[in-house]
């Protein structure tokens, strides 16, 4: 526990305030996510060595969820998915000259919910990776697969859409080496192909250049920031009071919610909201202005990034994106997340969780002076900032393994990524795809060695079996309620013509 | 046919096209799955997953509201709003977009000839001018700098030896 402290050192420190000043940035700016942006500057974290590169990839990580409720309250522009919530109510408060207390409140909503994540993620990680101690390769097969499938009905739009980029995302796993047998796979005599596609050229790619495609193609205008003064920043009691409940009940929704696979931070703000619309004493109010539709998901989506790091830390199993390039970013710094990681690395596992509290207060302390700087950033013109983003783009996929290969997989990436998101398709599924691909099959065919060949040994445990229910659960349970909502509304449809005719 | 159906219809050519190249390595028995196990799964599962896309974009497109223009008026049911024109200024967009895919690919092409610093350099400058920069000082300024920049963080302070 005493490695808590290597957080403050004074390198540890550094790490820790440009990653969490690069995560407001980037929270700032819409488009360019956490995911991203923690792709972009991994070959700068390589060099700091594990424990300061992990604070800084986990201060962007982080500091993105603060960033992005500034636009959303001073310009109605949500810089990151999880504070498109924030705009509905945030922006009007704006307009009633409450910009200031808007802010305030979603800054101290993020540290009340960001600091109770970190105490939950300090209590809880060791315990589940004690547990996961006793996992086999069945029960890492089950986790793995139910973590896929819950992402594909997650992800907001279609699940078969979602579940199509998940096994694109397999599929793309397969390309070289095997894991267990060594064949060399799919690479079509490529050198450069048979290490594996390079992740953080992928990333960058989906990430990064398809934002500059899709910003290219639609290019918005900037829109004007409202000018907030400090002495304006102090919320009233009246707000303060009506922020305490929605604070505290946004808190242990977005942990709970941060703990299921799938993008966590903008499904637990949804949540937040949604149940604020349910429980508020001024629930009228919501929609309109109110200071509960800021306090509530602003401290959801804080928490929520604070409980996904628990399946990455304890487990080894990352379910969001900037999970999955903090994993990446792990192994290629020789450190393997899991249960042996407290025990392999305890000045890392330690240092991170410590870093979360540092990075809690400089983000409080930063976002609330700073906060018109901060707004500033979002009105860089893209046509400037773009250009910056494709070359940053670039040089970060060739310095993954000094190859032009991946900055091909990169643009490949990048025109796929474009394409695919003007149809329809998320790409975050395909990314977790790709990492959890490995991960899926190295357990299956462990698993199956060990059971000799019987099918029925990847349920053998009850864990495996439990989560291989809930796997199962989760695949036929969308379709049998959608049949159900159809038949129900077919008779309800007849039921009204009946009633009609009677009329 | 609608832009879901080509897309489900691209995503099972090529699961299939993965399927045949995969045909190469082996199933092996249960008790030591090959090489083959899992690309066989995940493209079986892929054409399949296409082919209930199309399905459904299918079912979809035939049972949802047709736009009330090609409804002929509004008193006819489930009637959807007009599907909203592409406005002039939306063009000229996507073949920006386009343009810089192609900037993209000579780039790619031309690193190992021209090197980081000078492509890097052109990059930007006709990334700039095709999302709209105005003159050619202010791109050029710009990418001199984004270019100088990265060179100094990669290549001098990280060491990544770029072309």
């Amino acid at each position: 526990m005493s490695e808590l402290f290597v957080a403050l050192t004074p390198a540890n420190l550094l790490a820790c305030f440009i990653g969490t000043v690069l995560g407001t940035v980037v929270g700032v700016l819409p488009g360019l996510g956490p995911a991203g942006a923690m792709a972009l500057v991994l070959p700068l974290t390589l060099k700091m060595g594990p424990t300061a590169g992990l604070i800084m990839l986990a201060g962007i990580y982080y500091g993105a969820m603060y960033g992005g409720s500034t636009t959303s309250i001073l310009v109605n522009v949500p810089g990151e998915g999880a504070s498109v919530v924030t705009t509905i109510d945030g922006y009007r408060l704006a307009r009633k000259g409450r910009a200031g207390a808007a802010l305030a409140v979603a800054a101290i909503g993020s540290f009340v919910a960001g600091t109770f994540s970190v105490v939950a993620l300090q209590l809880t990680a060791p315990l589940v990776a004690r547990a996961a101690l006793a996992f086999g390769p069945a029960e890492y097969f089950a986790f793995a697969l139910l973590g896929l499938v819950l992402l594909g009905n997650l992800t907001g739009g279609s699940r078969a859409k979602s579940l199509a980029m998940v096994l694109l995302g397999i599929m793309l796993s397969t390309v070289g080496m095997d894991p267990l047998g060594g064949t060399i796979r799919f690479t079509f005599d490529l050198a450069g192909a048979q290490a594996g596609l390079s992740f953080v050229a992928v990333t960058t790619g989906l990430f990064g250049i398809a934002e500059v495609l899709a910003t290219a193609a639609e290019r918005a205008p900037t829109t004007p920031v409202a000018r907030v003064r400090f002495r304006e920043l102090y919320p009233s009691r009246e707000e303060l009071r009506r922020s305490v409940a929605p604070m505290l009940r946004g808190t242990v929704l977005g942990f709970l919610v941060g703990l299921v696979p799938g993008p966590a931070a903008t499904i637990a703000s949804f949540v937040s909201y949604g149940v604020e619309k349910k429980v508020s004493k001024h629930r009228a109010e919501l929609g309109t202005g109110a200071i509960e539709g800021v306090a509530g998901p602003e401290a959801a989506n804080n928490a929520a990034a604070g409980g996904g790091m628990i399946p990455l830390l304890s487990l080894g199993l990352p379910f969001t994106p900037s999970t999955a390039v903090l994993l990446s970013g792990m192994l290629l710094m020789s450190v393997t997340p899991g249960p042996f990681l407290l025990r392999d690395h305890p000045n890392v596992f330690w240092g991170v969780i410590g870093s979360f509290y540092v990075g809690n207060v400089m983000l409080l302390v930063l976002n609330l002076p700073l906060v018109g700087l901060f707004a500033r950033v979002a009105t860089i013109p893209p046509r400037y900032l773009m250009p910056a983003v494709l070359v940053l783009c670039a040089v970060a996929a060739y310095a993954d393994n000094n190859n032009v290969f991946d900055v091909w997989v990169a643009v490949g990436a990048g025109m796929t990524g474009w394409a695919m998101r003007s149809l329809g398709f998320d790409p975050a599924p395909l990314v977790l795809g790709l990492v959890l691909g490995a991960v899926l099959e190295r357990s299956l065919v462990q698993a199956l060695t060990i059971a000799r060949g019987e099918i029925a040994g990847l349920w053998a445990s009850w864990p495996a079996a439990l989560m291989l229910a809930a796997t199962a659960l989760a695949v036929v349970f969308p379709v049998v309620s959608a049949v159900a909502r159809r038949t129900l509304g077919t008779h309800i449809g007849r039921g009204r013509q009946r009633e009609r005719r009677h009329l | 046919m609608g832009r879901d159906r080509w897309s489900a219809a691209g995503l099972a050519v090529l699961a299939i096209a993965y399927l045949l190249a995969g045909r190469r390595y082996p199933l092996d028995t249960l008790a030591t799955p090959g090489p083959g196990v899992v690309p066989l799964t995940a493209g079986v599962a892929l054409l399949a997953t296409a082919v209930w896309l199309f399905i459904v974009a299918g079912f979809v497109g035939a049972g949802s509201a047709r736009p009330a223009r090609d409804a002929g008026g509004l008193f006819e049911e489930r009637v959807a709003p007009t599907r909203p024109t592409e406005s002039l200024m939306q063009r000229p967009m996507r073949w920006t977009a386009r343009a810089l895919c192609v900037a993209l690919i000579l780039y790619t092409v031309l690193l190992p000839w021209l090197g980081f610093a000078a492509s890097s350099f052109a990059l930007v400058v006709i990334a700039a001018r095709l999302m709209g920069a105005p003159g050619w000082w202010r791109p050029i300024v710009l990418a001199l700098g984004v270019a100088g920049v990265a060179h100094l963080l990669f290549a001098r302070w990280l060491g990544v030896p770029l072309p």
